[in-house]
């Protein structure tokens, strides 16, 4: 069943620098029980996205300028802020890389939890207390009665974050969106959180949308990809198709830029040149052409459509051909 | 590639006090780094990783002095560096220089890109004015900065390149070391690629030598020769960049190279990760005998009770486990 479907969603920021087109008519779908990864450069409307899905975006700045984001049907952009607050946090949670922001430094862990208990299921304070010692177990944090009367700022990121992991999935959501909830952790404890959502993702049969840079999470977690580019899903298809065949040069340069495991002594890095586009300033075409080695003429004239080469898998190159050949050769 | 030995740490020990109270009494010490001992040559890149917290940074400043020494000995080209003052302190100091993580922050934004490459060689007030634009303009093709970028201001700069600007800044007096802390960490993919490898290539024409500091271990094992592992203060572990990862002998830095996760879904699906219980615990009160036993899955009663020796495993791989 589809859980969620974004039709040609169009988000920008009146700026004064101009109008940032930050993202710029993406479209998919997601099912119900999958794990989609998103990657891409900084900049490239990853959390942009996320925050239009949860309607999080503070107009009059941003603009959703066209589209659709249909939550199991509904449009969410059609409903009042009443529907929208009922959506968000109940049936759609949300993780943030910074739990020290998200959280609120002057309330309790425990008061926080109990607070969207109640508010969203109409839970007794006791109730309430009860179910947040519980989640907290849940999340893997040892000694949770005591944990409650804790307040943010006396836990280690790695605690914080698996906190923001209990409020995200206190009302049972079926839909997490998670932006970049390891970056700012150590390797170590980043283990811990990625194998804690692979459980819950399991358990709760959870549908999530993870936000990351790192290609390595992903690898681990999706099942699906999107790599987006400077507001664009240049690429999408099945985890392993993307990293084994990717057809698109940016996922191509992505991945090239990744030290390998197997490399010897002394080997370069595949960087790509240069770097992003102005978002104020796309160019008319695709607007990977100034640091693609594939870019010819026609990629300056205009925007590549999204191309399906099979299997699940879409890209948006007028040249995909060529890099699969590349390969090749 | 590799020469003779550039610097030498012995037993180095940089603690910082803890004061409480309206007399700001000493109550203890964050041991952040408490004994450590390891060499770089001439021309090699030591890689040094470790959570946050364990001490890099610390000992990377504490290498350059921008951080006194507790205890311990730093050699520099065999001269014990922690015992010059005055000019020679200068002089020596003036061969090893640091890049930072934050591109935005260690840069002043309202300095032109010109001015911030030849404030090291004003303040050396050695060379005239023509001479140091002379300079600039040489130091800026080396790290790949247009030269029509000299009069721009550094916060009209990406990342990417104003980590090339942090670079051209810490050659500028020619060092013989730079400290690179983290200096990638904030970067995008793509853009960390092109720094690497300006960073290699610039070790190839300059003969440099790196400290190069990270958390992204598979970064630091592409950049280095060997790699030494901290954690709480101490060197676990010390070897080969590929004996580290293929031959790990610690259970820390067995830990720590199973949680990195690798970009193929295909070897992701088959590891097994070792997911290491609990933080590490504060360098203010560590925990006695072995630091890791809190964390460790060997751990034996004997194991909070010694301290394991720093022991010379096999030829050049060292770690400080009992049982290793
Ligand atoms: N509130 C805002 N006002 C103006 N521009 C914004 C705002 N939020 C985002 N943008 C711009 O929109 C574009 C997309 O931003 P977004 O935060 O989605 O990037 P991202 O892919 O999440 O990047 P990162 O990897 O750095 O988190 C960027 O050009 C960004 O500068
Ligand atoms: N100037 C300072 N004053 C007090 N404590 C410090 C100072 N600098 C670092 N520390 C402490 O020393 C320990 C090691 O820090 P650091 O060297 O920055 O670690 P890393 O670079 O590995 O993250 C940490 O506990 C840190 O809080
Ligand atoms: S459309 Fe052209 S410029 Fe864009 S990615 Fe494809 S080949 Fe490169
Ligand atoms: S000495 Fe003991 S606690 Fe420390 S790493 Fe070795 S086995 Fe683990
Ligand atoms: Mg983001
Ligand atoms: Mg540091």
């Amino acid at each position: 069943m589809t859980m969620l479907e974004i039709r040609d969603l169009a988000v920008s920021f009146a700026t004064e620098g101009g109008t940032v087109r930050a993202v710029n008519g993406i479209s998919y779908a997601l099912k119900e029980g999958e794990v989609l990864g998103v990657v891409g450069e900084s900049g490239s409307g990853k959390s942009v996205h996320a925050l239009a899905v949860m309607q999080l975006l503070s107009p009059p700045a941003a603009r959703v300028e066209t589209g659709e984001i249909r939550f199991r049907g509904t449009d969410l952009l059609r409903l009042d802020d009443r529907a929208m607050r009922a959506v968000r946090g109940r049936q759609i949670g949300m993780i943030f890389q910074d739990p020290i922001s998200s959280l609120n430094p002057v309330y309790t862990v425990g008061f926080q939890l109990c607070e969207v208990l109640r508010l969203h299921l109409g839970l007794s304070r006791r109730n309430a207390t009860t179910c947040a010692a519980e989640l907290l177990s849940l999340v893997g944090i040892p000694d949770a009665r005591q944990r409650l009367a804790s307040y943010p700022h006396e836990l280690s990121g790695g605690m914080r974050q698996r906190v923001m992991i209990a409020l995200a999935i206190a009302c049972n959501p079926s839909l997490v969106i998670a932006d970049e909830p390891t970056t700012a952790l150590d390797v170590t404890i980043q283990a811990q959180i990625v194998a804690l959502i692979k459980r819950l993702q399991r358990d709760m049969n959870l549908t999530v949308i993870w936000i990351s840079h790192d290609l390595g999470v992903i690898a681990g977690l999706a099942q699906t990809v999107n790599v987006m580019y400077a507001g664009h899903i240049v690429e999408r298809g099945p985890v392993r198709s993307i990293y084994k065949d990717p057809r698109h040069p940016y996922t191509v340069g992505l991945l090239g830029s990744l030290p390998r495991l197997d490399e010897t002594v002394g080997g370069r890095l595949r960087s790509i040149p240069g770097r992003p586009p102005d978002m104020t300033q796309l160019p008319p075409g695709c607007p990977f052409a100034a640091r693609c080695p594939q870019a010819s003429e026609r990629c300056g004239a205009g925007m590549p459509p999204v191309e399906d080469v099979g299997d699940g898998h879409s890209v948006r190159c007028w040249h995909w051909r060529d890099v699969v050949a590349a390969r090749a050769a | 590639m590799s020469g003779d030995v550039l610097i030498e740490v012995r037993g180095l020990r940089t603690y910082f006090p803890i004061r409480r109270g309206l007399l700001r009494t000493k109550v203890g010490d964050v041991k952040a780094v408490d004994g450590v001992s390891f060499h770089i040559r001439r021309g090699e890149t030591l890689g040094l990783v470790g959570e946050s917290g364990s001490g890099k940074t610390t000992v990377g400043r504490s290498l350059l002095r921008l951080q006194e020494p507790t205890a311990g000995a730093i050699f520099v080209d065999g001269v014990d560096f922690l015992a010059l003052s005055g000019a020679k302190l200068r002089q020596t100091r003036r061969r090893l220089q640091m890049v930072f993580q934050d591109p935005y922050a260690s840069l002043n934004p309202r300095m032109k890109v010109e001015d911030l490459i030849a404030e090291p060689l004003q303040i050396q007030g050695v060379l005239r004015r023509a001479a140091i634009r002379a300079r600039v303009a040489e130091l800026m093709d080396l790290v790949g900065l247009p030269a029509q970028a000299r009069g721009r201001y550094a916060h009209e700069f990406s990342g990417g390149q104003r980590q090339r600007i942090g670079i051209a800044r810490a050659l500028a007096l020619n060092p013989d070391l730079i400290v690179c802390d983290e200096a990638i960490a904030s970067l995008d993919v793509s853009i960390q690629a092109q720094i690497v490898n300006l960073l290699e290539d610039l070790q190839q024409q300059l003969g440099l030598t790196y400290l190069f500091i990270a958390h992204d271990l598979s970064m630091v094992r592409h950049i280095s020769d060997r790699i030494a592992v901290m954690y709480l203060g101490k060197i676990m572990e010390l070897a080969d960049r590929d004996a580290i990862h293929e031959r790990p002998l610690h259970p820390y830095t067995q830990a720590l190279i199973s949680a990195i996760p690798v970009p193929d879904p295909d070897l992701e699906a088959a590891r097994e990760h070792i997911v290491l219980e609990g933080d590490m615990p504060s360098p203010a009160s560590p925990p006695p005998g072995c630091v890791f036993s809190t964390r460790c899955r060997f751990a034996q009663p004997r194991c909070s009770a010694e301290v394991p020796d720093w022991r010379e495993v096999s030829p050049g791989h060292f770690a400080a486990c009992h049982f290793a």
